[in-house]
């Protein structure tokens, strides 16, 4: 009974609804908003990922754009140069963002605050020096070019067309967003919680709490490399620009404005991101202009984030309403 | 090789400019300004349109800095002011938020092209050096780094508002206990820092020409500077601008292709020696 | 076998030697209260024990097993639990949170990413009953931030028992709270180590809370030991040194 009362909560309600609604897009919206929303959903994955870092553990990655290139370099790299099926390059460059950023959260976490943050920016820097550098492996300034979405394995090509990757994408929001859901609900989630709060604390209280950063970065990284991966075949190209600083600040922004700590809130962010980016532009040429000052609005006016708006508008009423004081 | 270190100091003179703003501004503020490089990009710009305006480079020298200085001090006297409650995440959306506006104001009052800045005639050609040629505006760089250092160094040792800023930079609500106006100190701050990077981008732009993409450029060169220096130190900002300055230079001639991954090598190296910064305090 | 050890333990701070050659030894079930002025080496001691800080010299032994050098984290697994002077919550959770946090630390599946419902559950319940045996049942679902400055301290004893510690070093508890908030506080406290079963260490300032608390006394001045013994043998040791420990009446 209480199982399924919890099951049925109104958040869950609402995300159920969510979900439904983003199944139906396709058949309602024009072939272009289609493109636009699979690049949200990705952008949302990507935005989500760091999500985990920021909002739970408060590790201020300014170098998320690593995650992101990696996993479009790889996915890219193996579609182009191997015979790989787009699902199989897919897993592949989710893993190996993952694995490699055992090895980069290794040494970012001998720092914490602000050095962590220049650490995470240092690597992600390398990365893009070393991808401008490396051409016979990344194509240099011109990047990886024709990345095909090769159907596969069992000749499977449901994925191949441009509805078939919205769900493709939609299906690796939904599965990472329950992933990091239960991730950040579980026991692990709760030492994250403490970490973000007291370090030392934590520290005090027997959690090694080093270990505990170092994986919550490689997950953030594999589920960041994951939206590059689908970034790659998607564009049909991956240059350096998806590993430079820019989007880094970008996705820390999307995650801010959206609302760090609630996994939903940055996946809003970042369609409002994209959103809004292709309106201002559709109006004027300076759109950057007021991209810029939206920003500092948000800082100034709502600190919470689009999410925060959003629960303090609709959810604190009812809440206020079910307490007797208020009733009577 | 002499040219090569002539070079290199130089550079580390406009990267000394650059991030010695930025420390500043850390130090006392607790401040990761992100929008660092578009101040240094507004110098340059402006720099460019007083020097026609006035027909004097030197005019352009004093003015363009006081006013990206000036404009600094508004931002925070407008912005910043109410966020200092706040964690600084804040500081960074908003300073990014800048970076974007300034960047489109820019391109809207100076076009999308790179602007030639001529170098002023006193400073054009080259003299000898050790027998080598060398170009003479390159060498006022590195005295006016040099002398900015030493005023800027003797500004905080010697003077009362010097000293208000140290302490602040120490213990921020002491001050305000103390009686010091925190809220001043801070708008003061924030618009030197900036002023100096504009000081910077007048500066550079006969080098490198005043365009749109030295605000991108710059900034991580600048963060890298002041990490590896050590965020908030004066002394490190130097030692990071020559550091950065000579691996740029150097690595540009020994290895090119590794040039733009050596920066980045020889700032993790430093950070994971020493997380705080060379002369920074740990972190 | 004493529980703990201590042999010659030292601590510099550049020219500053903070804990001088400290040598003592806590018996099992034993209370005992370390105390001193303001400075002279009460918490780096701690920090020392709990391998937040590396001794300079000397040895620490844990149920007879040396833990010289070990890390904080892999010190407070073997049953060393601690509260620090100035009070560290984790104020946006609530109180059965912060006790549930420190109970999940003991648990097999603390690491578990997924799932762990059953840990969480087994957690929070011992939590739940750390926090009665400190009188704060009623108050579990407030956000530590908004308890009182009485009740924070002693959240974070019961955080400590949580950890079903065999090793109980409480900085201060009575720090910053005022007279009544005291009395209640060392009430609670005295109940709790009556019930025995666990070993305590207590730095302390307050004589009245010293001896109304420990069944012996360590006295440090500058980081070194220079009187052990009964609260009573120690009080008369102290009307002799009161020209210099000043603090005590």
């Amino acid at each position: 009974m209480t199982r399924w009362r919890a099951a049925l909560s109104p958040s869950n309600c609402a995300l159920l609804g969510a979900a439904a609604l983003l199944a139906l897009a396709p058949f309602v919206l024009p072939v272009y908003a289609t493109t636009l929303a699979t690049e949200a959903l990705i952008l949302g994955l990507f935005a989500m990922s760091l999500d985990l870092m920021v909002g739970y553990a408060r590790l201020i990655s300014f170098g998320h754009a690593a995650a992101y290139g990696l996993g479009a370099y790889a996915c890219g790299y193996v579609l182009l140069h191997t015979a790989l099926p787009m699902l199989g390059a897919i897993a592949a460059a989710t893993l190996f963002a993952g694995v490699l950023a055992i090895g980069i959260a290794w040494v970012c976490t001998i720092a914490t605050g602000v050095s962590f943050s220049m650490l995470t920016l240092a690597f992600a820097q390398l990365l893009y020096a070393v991808a401008f550098r490396w051409t016979s492996v990344t194509g240099a300034s011109d990047g990886l070019a024709g990345i095909p979405r090769r159907p596969g394995p069992f000749g499977l090509a449901l994925f191949d067309s441009r509805t078939g990757f919205y769900y493709l994408v939609l299906f690796c929001l939904a599965a990472g967003f329950l992933f990091c859901r239960a991730l950040v609900s579980s026991p692990f989630g709760a030492v994250l919680r403490g970490i973000r709060e007291n370090e030392a604390k934590t520290k005090a209280l027997g959690y090694d709490t080093r270990r505990y950063k170092i994986a919550v970065v490689a997950i953030a990284y594999a589920l960041g490399g994951l939206a590059g991966a689908l970034y790659a075949p998607f564009a049909g190209f991956a240059n350096t620009e998806l590993l430079f600083w820019l989007l880094s600040g970008q996705v820390l922004i999307m995650v801010i404005v959206g609302g760090a700590g609630t996994l939903v809130g940055p996946i809003l962010g970042a369609a409002f991101f994209l959103l809004a980016s292709q309106i201002l532009s559709a109006y004027t040429d300076s759109w950057a202009l007021f991209f810029g000052l939206l920003f500092i609005a948000f800082v100034l006016f709502a600190p919470e984030g689009i999410w925060g708006l959003l629960t303090s508008r609709l959810v604190r009423p009812k809440a206020r309403a079910a307490t007797p004081d208020a009733a009577a | 090789m002499t040219v090569e270190c002539l070079n290199a100091l130089s550079q580390s003179a406009l990267l000394f400019f650059l991030g010695v703003g930025l420390t500043l501004i850390f130090g006392i503020m607790r401040i990761v300004n992100f929008a660092h490089g578009s101040f240094y990009m507004l110098g340059a710009f402006v720099g460019y349109s007083l020097a026609r305006l006035a027909g004097s480079f030197w005019l352009a020298l004093v003015l363009a800095p006081l006013s990206v200085g000036i404009l600094g001090a508004l931002f925070e006297l407008g912005v910043l002011r109410f966020l200092y409650r706040r964690d600084a995440t804040a500081f960074l959306m908003v300073t990014f938020g800048l970076a974007l506006a300034i960047g489109e104001v820019a391109r809207l009052v100076w076009g999308s092209q790179p602007l030639e800045v001529t170098t002023p005639k006193a400073l054009s050609g080259v003299i000898f050096l050790f027998g080598l040629p060398f170009p003479l505006y390159r060498l006022f760089l590195t005295g006016a780094g040099a002398a900015v250092a030493i005023l800027l160094w003797q500004f905080l040792e010697r003077t009362r508002l010097g000293l208000l800023i140290r302490a602040t930079s120490q213990n921020a609500e002491m001050m305000h206990a103390l009686g010091t106006d925190v809220r001043l100190v801070r708008s003061f701050v924030f618009g030197i820092g900036c002023a100096l990077a504009g000081l910077g981008g007048v500066l550079a732009a006969p080098l490198v020409t005043a365009s749109l993409g030295m605000a991108v450029n710059v900034i991580i060169d600048a963060f890298v500077i002041v990490i590896i220096g050590g965020m908030g130190s004066f002394a490190g900002s130097i030692l990071g601008a020559l550091l950065v300055a000579f691996v740029q230079i150097f690595g540009e001639y020994y290895f090119p292709d590794f040039a733009m991954a050596l920066m980045y090598l020889v700032m993790l190296l430093v950070l994971v020696l020493r997380p705080g910064g060379l002369l920074g305090k740990e972190a | 076998m004493p529980l703990l050890e201590l042999d010659g333990l030292s601590r510099r701070f550049g020219g500053v030697l903070a804990v001088d050659r400290v040598s003592m030894r806590v018996a099992e079930g034993e209370v005992r209260a370390v105390i001193g002025p303001n400075g002279a080496g009460k918490s780096t001691l701690f920090n020392l024990i709990t391998g937040v800080l590396a001794p300079s010299a000397g040895e620490v032994s844990f149920d007879g097993k040396r833990i010289t050098g070990l890390p904080a984290h892999r010190i407070s697994q073997l049953g060393i639990a601690r509260t620090f002077q100035v009070t560290a919550l984790y104020p946006e959770m609530t109180a059965l949170e912060n006790a549930r946090l420190a109970a999940q630390a003991r648990e097999k599946g603390r690491w578990r990413p997924l799932g762990g419902g059953a840990t969480l559950r087994e957690a929070a319940e011992r939590g739940e009953s750390a926090l009665a045996r400190l009188g704060l049942g009623a108050l579990a679902g407030r956000p530590a931030g908004l308890l009182s400055h009485g009740d924070q301290r002693l959240l974070e004893v019961a955080m400590a028992l949580a950890q079903d510690p065999r090793l109980l070093l409480l900085d201060e508890p009575t720090q910053g709270l005022s007279v009544e908030e005291t009395a209640q506080a060392v009430e609670t406290l005295a109940g709790l180590f009556a019930a025995g079963g666990v070993t305590v260490l207590l730095v302390e300032h307050d004589m009245e809370v010293v001896f109304r608390l420990a069944e012996r006394v360590t006295v440090l001045h500058r980081g070194a030991v220079i009187a052990d013994g009964t609260p009573a043998a120690v009080q008369a040791h102290a009307e002799v040194q009161r020209a210099y420990l000043g603090g005590f009446s």
